[in-house]
Order: structure tokens, then sequence, then C-alpha cells
């Protein structure tokens, strides 16, 4: 009975890993580079690994770490707090419905299933915000930013593919 | 045997009744955060400075290996260029001790004229330097998140660069405090064309280039013009430097800011001991585009 207590335990705080590791990144992702071309090259590390995570291991990181990710980039961008929750937790519907078709298929697809994935979000966000703030916000430092993302992608993927395989199982193991 | 089977499908589905019911309740909790934004800004605030509280140290600690890799890189840089500065340091301090001889009889006849008009003046300014310990991730909002301890720093308080005012203090969750850029959509500065003494309002766009809007008239200004606060609406003082007139098309007045927002690591809360009330100025942008 101990034992299982004790599994159980270990088991939970395996799989609070991948938002873990999202965390980590994001909060890293928000150093001050006091550079302004590298400012605007700064990918949205927050979506790359809650795509990668929900799409390879979405049993562990579904909708309530997606919310947490969410809040925790609203706060410190001081964006209208819940427009980062909303578009993390659709991020995480989406790929809900686009596992069946994806989860076997090469990086390749993978990635550019993330470019095209990443561009719509991101139309999405700056249209939450337009309609938030009533005025179109300037879209052009965004373009930029996109082409970081989809570029930092493999980066970041590799990074939660080690993570995945130094401390993840492979097979699904409920709670 | 049949009847155990027919209750585990039975908890099996009410698990997943459970899960699209908390699905849900996490959606609109989201779509309830975004109400609140817009309409109560004591409650998201309050989460603010929970959050900001708790993952703060955890950011810091996450941030410190980068920090010092960055810190050892500016070390060398400095070092390779001590020669050059050194000159540029050595110039600029004749030219500095000219001006202090300058100041130092203007204090003198200043104090005098003081006098004689009987003038009180205004509260000597105190102020603390703070460290940036983060950015903003977003392409959609201009701010940083600043140490600042356990300073009494309080909403509203003046924010400057080395010479020029680079915002104003959002949120203070102790030992962080949220510093709005004057670039953000969510700033509003009242201020005054030293030159000519038009006024107006700085308007953040989230551009680098912030705008001039509410101005009376536009023939007044040119390009190079320096552009100081106003005082109006009682948050800033009047006379602080901001920026200069950058491009001028029509209606629209860009101002080009004094200091680089993008390389600001360290910066200076100034309290001038005026009510740093923000929502004085708020009330002040509103009275103005009323009036228009």
């Amino acid at each position: 009975m101990r034992d299982n207590w004790r599994e159980n335990l270990k088991l939970f705080a395996v799989h609070r890993i991948p938002l873990i590791a999202t965390l980590m990144m994001v909060f890293l992702f928000f150093m001050p580079i006091n550079s302004v071309q590298i400012n605007y090259f700064r990918p949205v590390v927050g979506i790359i690994c809650v795509y990668y995570w929900s799409l390879t291991r979405g049993y562990i990181f579904g909708f309530f770490s997606a919310f947490l990710v969410g809040l925790i980039i609203d706060i410190y961008s001081s964006l209208p707090v819940g427009v980062n929750v909303m578009i993390m937790m659709l991020l995480v519907w989406t790929t809900d419905w686009l596992r069946k078709y994806f989860s076997m298929s090469s990086f390749g697809v993978n990635w550019l299933a993330f470019a095209i994935i990443c561009t719509a979000f991101l139309l999405l966000k700056w249209a939450f915000l337009s309609l938030y703030f009533h005025h179109l916000l300037p879209l052009a430092g965004s373009g930029l930013g996109l082409l970081s993302t989809v570029m930092f992608y493999p980066l970041i993927a590799y990074i939660n593919a080690l993570i995945a395989r130094k401390f993840l199982p492979q097979e699904r193991i409920d709670e | 045997m049949v009847r155990q089977k027919v209750l585990l499908i039975k908890v099996g589905e009410l698990k997943d009744l459970f899960r699209k019911l908390f699905v849900v309740i996490l959606f609109l909790t989201a779509f309830l955060f975004i109400m609140l934004s817009r309409f109560d800004s004591v409650a998201i605030e309050a989460l603010n400075k929970v959050v900001i509280k708790v993952t703060g140290p955890v950011m810091q600690v996450v941030e410190l290996p980068a920090r010092v890799i960055h810190h050892v890189w500016t070390y060398f840089y400095d070092i390779s260029h001590i020669y050059a500065e050194n000159q540029l340091l050595r110039d600029e301090n004749k030219q500095m001790m000219i001006l202090q001889n300058k100041v130092r009889t203007l204090e003198v006849e200043n104090q005098l004229l003081s006098r004689l008009l009987n003038y009180v003046p205004p509260a000597e300014a105190s102020f603390m330097s703070a460290q940036v310990v983060a950015e903003s991730g977003d392409k959609f909002t201009h701010l940083l998140l600043i140490y600042v301890g356990n300073e009494a720093v309080k909403k509203g308080q003046i924010v400057m660069g080395d010479e020029s005012v680079i915002g104003r203090i959002d949120t203070v969750s102790p030992p962080y405090a949220k510093v709005i850029l004057i670039t953000d959509i969510n700033s509003k500065i009242p201020v005054v064309v030293e030159r000519t003494r038009v006024r107006g309002i700085l308007s953040g766009n989230n551009k680098d280039l912030p705008q001039l809007i509410f101005m009376r008239s536009t023939t007044d200004v040119q390009e190079g013009d320096i552009v100081v606060t106003s005082g109006v609406g009682g948050m800033f003082p009047a006379g602080l430097p901001i920026g200069f007139i950058g491009s001028i098309n029509g209606n629209r007045v860009e101002v080009e800011p004094m200091a680089d927002l993008s390389r600001v690591e360290y910066v200076r809360i100034v309290d001038y001991g005026l009510a740093p009330d923000a929502e004085l100025s708020v009330d002040f942008v509103e009275s103005e585009q009323n009036a228009r």
C-alpha cells in the first residue's frame, strides 16, 4: 500500500516534467538581451513547447498545463490576462485533433504543420488583442518573431525530446 | 462478473464527463480573466502580484547561468574598448568642468532671483536604482520587470534611464515591479514641446516611436524639438526630458525616445514627493479626449 502511494507520487512528479521544462524555457526567453536586433528575433518559445508536448505527450500535457503556461506568459508580458491562456488552450485543442494525423509523421512534416499552426495562432492572438484594445496593432514586428519561432522549433523540440528520453517513461502509464 | 463490467464502463464515462467539464471550466475561466482585465483591474492586479511573487525567484535562478555568460562577455568587451572610452571621457570631463562653472553661477543667480520673487521651490527628488530582471517576451507589449527589493516603490512613479523618462511603474509586487515603457500601447503621458510649449499626450503604440496626440497645432512643431513632461495630471513633474520630435506627417507626429529602450540594464525610480496617482493622469487623458 505504502509502495503504491510512493509510486503514484513519483509518477505524478514525472508527469509534471513537461510543464516544468516549458516554464523554465519561457522564463529563460524573458531574459533581457539588450539588443534591439535580437529582440525582434525573440521566439515565442511557449507556443513551441505547448505544441511539442501536447502533440507528443498529450496525456500528460493537457489543457491545465497550457492554462498555466498561458497565465505566466500573460502576466510577465503585461498582456490582458487570459489572452495567452485562451491561445494556448486552443493550441492544445488543435493538436489534440491533429494528433491522429501527425503523431506518426516525420519531423519535417511536424515542423511544417507547426509553421502553419504558429502563423494561424499568432494572427489569432493579434486579432484578440486588436479587438481588446479596439485598435489594429502593428503586425510588422511580429513577422520576424514568427520567423524566429519557426526557425527555433527544431532546437527547442530537440531539447524537449532529450528531456522526454531522459526522464519520461516511453509507455503511457496512468496515475 | 457482468455487473462489474457495467460499473467499470460507467466510472470511465463519468471520468470522461468530468474531464470535459474541467476543460469547459478552464475556457470559461480564461474568458473571465479577459473580462476582468478589461473591467476590474484590482482582481487582476492581485493575481499579478501573487504569480510574480511565486515565480519571480524561480525566473532569476533560471536566468542566472545566461546572465553570468552575458556579464563575462560584457566585461571582456569593455576591456577591449577601454582606451577609446577613456579618451572620450577625458574630453567629456573637460566640457563638464566648463559646464559646472556655468551651473554654479546660474545657481547663485537663481537663488537670488527666487528670493526676490518669494518663489517656493518644488520638492527635491530622491531616486533608487533597480536592475532589469526581464523584458517582455511578447511583440505586443513593451515592458520591463525590475528588482526593487523591499523599497517603498509605488504605482505610477517615474522610471528613468540614464537621462530621460523611459516609463512608469505599473505593478509592484515586492521584490519585483513592472515598468510600462513609453512605447507600450497602455502608456499615455502628458507632454509639452519645450521650444514652443505646445501641449499634447505622448501615446505608446507598440512601435519603436510613440506618437504625440491631442495636439492643438502641429505647425509650431519641428523635427528635432525636445519633448518634455508637462506635469499636467499630477503624475509626472514638469520638465523631464523624454525624446525628440522624430517625424511629422500631417497630424501624425512621432517622437524618438532619448533613451535606447532596447538596451536598458539599470533604471532609476524617481520619487518627487508628488502624489503618484495613475488615475489622475488617466483622468486627464480622458478629459482631453472628451474636450476634442
